[in-house]
């Protein structure tokens, strides 16, 4: 019979346990009517892994097109630039920013107030996302008029800036003309945000 | 009577768990919280509910606060042990996100808990000393500091009956606050803070002198930066002449290291040595420095940083052998931040090579003096200047630091130096006593080192 002292046993004596943890072990404790309790126990970070256990995209299986609302994933912002278009769109400000997860980088546009509410280092959930091309931006991530970001968290995704997905050049399949295929890296890095020297 | 959310609005945030199960019980247990209450004894959900609920109710209200704290007396049946668990939540999660009023709050709740002695009384106490900030002269901070510090003089004889080891965590984060302090002036409400910070102080070596001395070896470290001011010159006499070679063999427990560290700096420090990889640190290091280290004063956190990943944070040898960023280049980076700050930089060294001085095989671990070889070692290739000058700093801290001690001192660095050699955390020790990149008469005082002091194990 599995209690929370016996899943908090197994938690606690996983090497660096504060990160290595299952998100099983995770969903178990979730399961635990004490849970705020329990969950002083476990670091911040941890607990943002919880978000990962509904069936969220990785950046790295994000395909295009996909202008249906319909990605939800978890991303870390990289870096943030201003103003994707000259003049600036006329219903309010928009961003372009670089954002990762442990698979692959991704362009992101922010919009409105979204643009001043997340900064780099700010790990973010998004839900019923688009992921299509932007006049003047390229293949971007965003929000959309039906989804929504928030902010989750700070710092703890290790993540990558290879490949990037809105770097990735698509064209459509000879055999199923609604779908697309990869036909190539434009680069393996995004070039607007190169990576740090 | 005031109402209103004691947390601060963000609307792009996901609400944090704690705050959310705090304002549900609140609203679905409003009208149970005001009296008559219930004389049944809720069963042990409800009791959770309810606690959720009053902590909720005292931080967002002052007005009704002696009616819920009567409330609250009336109905726990454990010790306080979970509404303290509440608190501590509240201190280590949202602290930052607490309106002003709801601070005052807390700090009053968390003085009730100390009259009634509540289970997990020291888990709140260390959480709201963690949460000083270093090198932050701002109203809030310093209100923070002066409350935590009367709060620990009011509630002496309480505290040191129910939980003496916290009077010395407390004494651990005010020696060293005070070292900062001292500093520092054109700050009014810094001065009574400093005031009271001295008083207490004073008062726990004075009283306390046993008790004060559990914090160990550390402690020498602390008073040394204070020996300027009057009181603790005394103090220091007296430690000195009485047997401080007995101190120096006691080493400092890591949870001390822990008291000047924030929770989130110690989330982020955690996992950037566990988790980044060496060459994807870049970024993160950005958004540490941003995050905790901007300001002119903020240096001196470092000081307690590089302790902390020294002492604290022991990666396993699967972390060790990987790509993941290690402990010296971290460290390396740190050096290199405060190095146009002489005073910063001196005692950053010192902390970074003070487990080294007293070092004991027996007791003390090679995970403590690892990060130090390592820097000095993996610097030669491209930055032999910071090998050159951490080991020309060591071995002055051996001539220098104690000079009543330096035989004990000699033995310890040779110590550290043999076991590290031992261990394999250095193939051999060659490395250093041949190596053509460092200056010839540091290799000789090393090789001098060395070879008095041939302790047979």
């Amino acid at each position: 019979i599995e209690t929370e002292q016996t899943v908090l046993h197994c938690l606690h004596n996983q090497p660096n346990s504060n990160f290595l943890c299952t998100e099983r072990q995770l969903i178990r404790l979730a399961a635990f009517r004490h849970f705020s309790l329990l969950r002083l126990e476990l670091s911040p970070s941890s607990i943002l892994s919880l978000h990962r256990y509904t069936s969220d995209t990785h950046i790295s299986q994000i395909r295009f097109p996909a202008a249906q609302n319909n990605i939800n994933t978890r991303f870390i912002i990289l870096d943030k630039a201003r103003s994707i278009s000259s003049p600036p769109a006329a219903s309010g400000q928009s961003c372009i920013a670089l954002a990762a997860d442990e698979t692959a980088a991704v362009h992101i546009q922010l919009w409105g107030d979204e643009c001043d509410a997340f900064e780099a280092g700010d790990i973010v959930n998004l839900t019923n996302g688009i992921f299509s091309y932007v006049r003047n931006g390229g293949l971007l991530l965003r929000a959309g008029k039906r989804g929504k970001m928030e902010k989750v968290g700070e710092f703890a995704v290790a993540f990558v800036e290879t490949p990037n997905v809105s770097e990735i050049q698509w064209s459509p399949d000879p055999e199923y003309p609604k779908r697309y295929i990869q036909n190539g890296v434009v680069s393996a890095y995004s070039r607007i945000f190169p990576p740090l020297p | 009577m005031e109402k209103g959310n004691p947390f601060v609005a963000s609307l792009h945030e996901v609400e944090n768990q704690l705050e959310l199960s705090l304002r549900q019980a609140f609203e679905s247990l409003e009208p149970k919280l005001q009296p008559p209450f219930s004389l049944d004894i809720p069963d042990p959900q409800e009791s959770l509910e309810l606690s959720r609920a009053i902590v909720y109710a005292l931080l967002c209200d002052s007005g009704s606060s002696k009616t819920h704290i009567k409330h609250l007396h009336a109905v726990v049946t454990d010790g306080y042990a979970f509404f303290t668990s509440l608190l501590v939540g509240i201190v280590v999660e949202l602290y930052g996100k607490l309106v002003d009023s709801a601070k005052v709050q807390l700090l009053w709740l968390t003085k009730e808990m100390v009259d009634a002695s509540s289970v997990g009384l020291e888990d709140l106490l260390v959480s709201l000393l963690r949460r000083i900030g270093s090198g932050d002269y701002g109203e809030q901070n310093v209100w923070l500091c002066s409350e935590l510090v009367s709060l620990f003089l009011d509630k002496w004889d309480c505290l040191l009956e129910d939980a003496p080891l916290v009077l010395t965590s407390a004494l651990y984060s005010f020696l060293r606050l005070l070292a900062d302090h001292c500093r520092v002036t054109g700050i009014p409400k810094l001065e009574n803070v400093k005031r009271l910070e001295i008083k207490f102080c004073v008062k726990m070596f004075r009283e306390q002198l046993h008790l004060s001395l559990k914090i160990g070896r550390d402690l020498v470290r602390l008073l040394q930066d204070l020996v300027h001011i009057s009181e603790f010159k005394e103090i220091w006499n007296d430690l000195v002449c009485s047997d401080v070679s007995k101190i120096y063999q006691l080493k400092t427990s890591s949870r001390y290291f822990l008291l000047r560290i924030t929770p989130e700096m110690e989330t982020q420090l955690r996992f950037l040595l566990g988790n980044v990889k060496l060459g994807s640190h870049k970024r993160h290091q950005i958004w540490f420095l941003k995050k905790f280290l901007l300001g002119p004063e903020k240096e001196t956190v470092l000081i307690d940083i590089v302790r902390f990943i020294c002492c604290v944070v022991h990666p396993t040898n699967e972390i060790i052998r990987s790509e993941i960023m290690p402990r010296w280049a971290v460290i390396g980076w740190f050096l290199d931040l405060c190095k146009q700050n002489h005073h910063v930089e001196g005692r950053v060294k010192l902390a970074l090579f003070y487990d080294w001085l007293f070092f004991d095989e027996r007791i003390d671990s090679i995970m403590n003096v690892e990060p130090a070889v390592l820097l000095m070692l993996w610097s030669i290739p491209q930055y032999p200047h910071i090998t050159h000058s951490l080991l020309e700093f060591l071995l002055h801290l051996v001539d220098t630091y104690d000079i009543a001690c330096r035989d004990m001192i000699m033995r310890g660095v040779a110590s550290a130096f043999r076991e590290i050699e031992r261990k394999g955390v250095v193939q051999s020790l060659d490395m250093f006593l041949s190596n053509p990149e460092i200056a010839t008469d540091l290799k000789k005082k090393l090789a001098n080192l060395l070879s008095c002091h041939q302790d047979i194990n």
